[in-house]
Formats: structure tokens, C-alpha cells, sequence
């Protein structure tokens, strides 16, 4: 019993990103547009905990705030205010899909093929394994600590240009929105 | 602590049903969610990246890229909910105001 939650202690971001991956599986082949979402949501979710074993804990917090918490509330709306049931007359899927699942699974297939040795050999697979003991600085100050040193920081000018881009979403969300005669 | 590798490989498929769900669903939403879906597999790649170098510049900018995808979806959903009104569906088939 211990050993099996060692185990699974040790495989957590491999268990958060095959939800992850089942979740966009569900979202992606669902016929009901509600089970897509939720299959987002899903997927979301299994993001946020992935997040959270890599080592980045205010990306985690914050991906299930904005996605879990406020995306996929707004799909969900949206779902509700749109009818979906002419949709289902001429399928959900595109002429072109078996076309585009060959081709999608020739991008996997290729990329595999490329980096093989990167992503299953044994030699590569040291050098590229996350080094925690590179993270001296951030270990003392804490991830959100850190992150906002980077943020209010170095990057600042960014940050305030997103800030405005965020206005002029929320301007244009709602003049794209409103009616006509208004 | 994920090896790398596990962490590129999981972010690469992710992506790439995002791209296949953008292909083959006739449906703007599922194709909006799709988008949504690409843009968290690549701040997946950024936030391993940060954490390998032991930099904060990755999660910042992953942070952006959150903040960006909300924006997006946003008007995103606006023009979907505009579109119906005008066409009352919200198929792609159907969408050809600029088809000559």
C-alpha cells in the first residue's frame, strides 16, 4: 500500500497529463457541445495539477482561477445562448477529418521520429532532466514571491501593455456583443 | 520532479489534438475551446522551460499568455454570439461572408 502511493507520489504529473490529454480527447470527439466543455474543463484542470509538479505553484492557482473558474463559465453561457440542434443535421465532423487525423498523427509520428533520441534515450535523458538545484534564488523567495519580482520588475513594460490589451478586449467584447439599435 | 522529456512530449500531444480538433469540428466554439487548448499546451512548455533554467522569465510570460487567452476568448465568444444573430448557426460550413 505505501509502495503503490510512493509510486503514484512519483508519477503525479504523468497521471495530470494523461487526464489531460483524456479531457481534450472528450473535447475534441464529443457530439454534445456540453460535453466538450466539460471535457475542457477536465483537461483544465489536469493543466492546473501538472502546473503544480513542475514547480510552479501561482501558475497552477491561477490557471484554475481563470480557466475552471471563469472560461469555462463563459462557454458554458454562451452553449446556453446559442442552439446547437441545427448543427447536428449535417454531422459534427468535417469532410476533410480523416485527411486531418492522418495528418495530425504524421506531425506526432514526425516529431517522434526527430527527436527520438531527445525524448527516449538514455543518454539525453540526463541532460535534460529538470534540475531544481539550478533554482538556488527561488528556493529561499518562494514561487509567487519570484514570479512577481519578474513581473513588476524586469518585465513591467509588458505587463502593463497585456493590462491594455485586456481593456481593449473588454471594449470590443461588448460593442461586438451589444444589438444593433442600442 | 517529471523529466523533461515527459513534460515536452505530454505538451506535444496536447497540441496537437488542439490542432486536429481545429481541423475536423465544424462547431466555432469546439474550435475556440481548441485554440485555448494550444495556447495551455505551449505555457506548459514555458513553464518547464523556466523551471529547467532556473529563471522566472517562462512563467511570466506564461502568466501573459493566460491573460492574452482570456482576452481572447472574450471576443472570441462575442463574435461567435454576433455571428448567430446574423446567421443563426454557429457552423463553420456557414460562415463564407467573404467568399466571392
Amino acid at each position: 500500500m505505501e509502495n503503490l502511493l510512493l509510486k503514484i507520489g512519483q508519477n503525479l504529473f504523468l497521471i495530470f497529463g494523461l487526464m489531460a490529454l483524456g479531457g481534450a480527447a472528450v473535447m475534441v470527439a464529443a457530439k454534445n457541445a456540453v460535453h466538450s466543455v466539460m471535457g475542457f474543463l477536465l483537461a483544465m484542470l489536469a493543466m492546473a495539477g501538472c502546473y503544480l509538479c513542475i514547480g510552479a505553484e501561482f501558475m497552477g492557482v491561477a490557471q484554475l482561477l481563470v480557466y475552471a473558474g471563469g472560461i469555462v463559465v463563459l462557454f458554458l453561457f454562451v452553449v446556453m445562448l446559442v442552439e446547437l440542434s441545427k448543427a447536428k443535421e449535417k454531422g459534427v465532423f468535417q469532410r476533410q477529418t480523416p485527411f486531418a487525423l492522418v495528418l495530425a498523427g504524421a506531425g506526432v509520428v514526425g516529431f517522434v521520429g526527430v527527436f527520438w533520441k531527445t525524448i527516449f534515450g538514455t543518454s539525453a535523458q540526463e541532460a535534460l532532466t529538470l534540475a531544481p538545484g539550478l533554482v538556488t534564488q527561488g528556493e529561499k523567495l518562494g514561487n509567487a514571491q519570484m514570479l512577481s519580482r519578474g513581473l513588476f520588475a524586469e518585465y513591467l513594460l509588458p505587463f502593463e501593455i497585456l493590462s491594455v490589451i485586456l481593456l481593449v478586449a473588454l471594449v470590443g467584447a461588448v460593442v461586438l456583443a451589444k444589438t444593433e439599435r442600442v | 520532479m517529471p523529466s523533461m522529456n515527459l513534460v515536452l512530449l505530454i505538451s506535444f500531444l496536447l497540441f496537437s489534438i488542439g490542432v486536429a480538433g481545429v481541423l475536423i469540428r465544424r462547431n466555432v466554439l469546439i474550435i475556440l475551446m481548441c485554440a485555448e487548448l494550444m495556447l495551455n499546451a505551449a505555457n506548459l512548455n514555458l513553464i518547464a522551460f523556466a523551471r529547467h533554467s532556473g529563471t522566472v522569465a517562462g512563467q511570466a510570460f506564461a502568466l501573459m499568455v493566460m491573460g492574452l487567452a482570456a482576452a481572447e476568448v472574450a471576443v472570441g465568444l462575442a463574435i461567435v454570439v454576433a455571428l448567430y444573430r446574423k446567421k443563426n448557426s454557429i457552423s463553420v460550413d456557414e460562415i463564407n461572408l467573404l467568399k466571392g
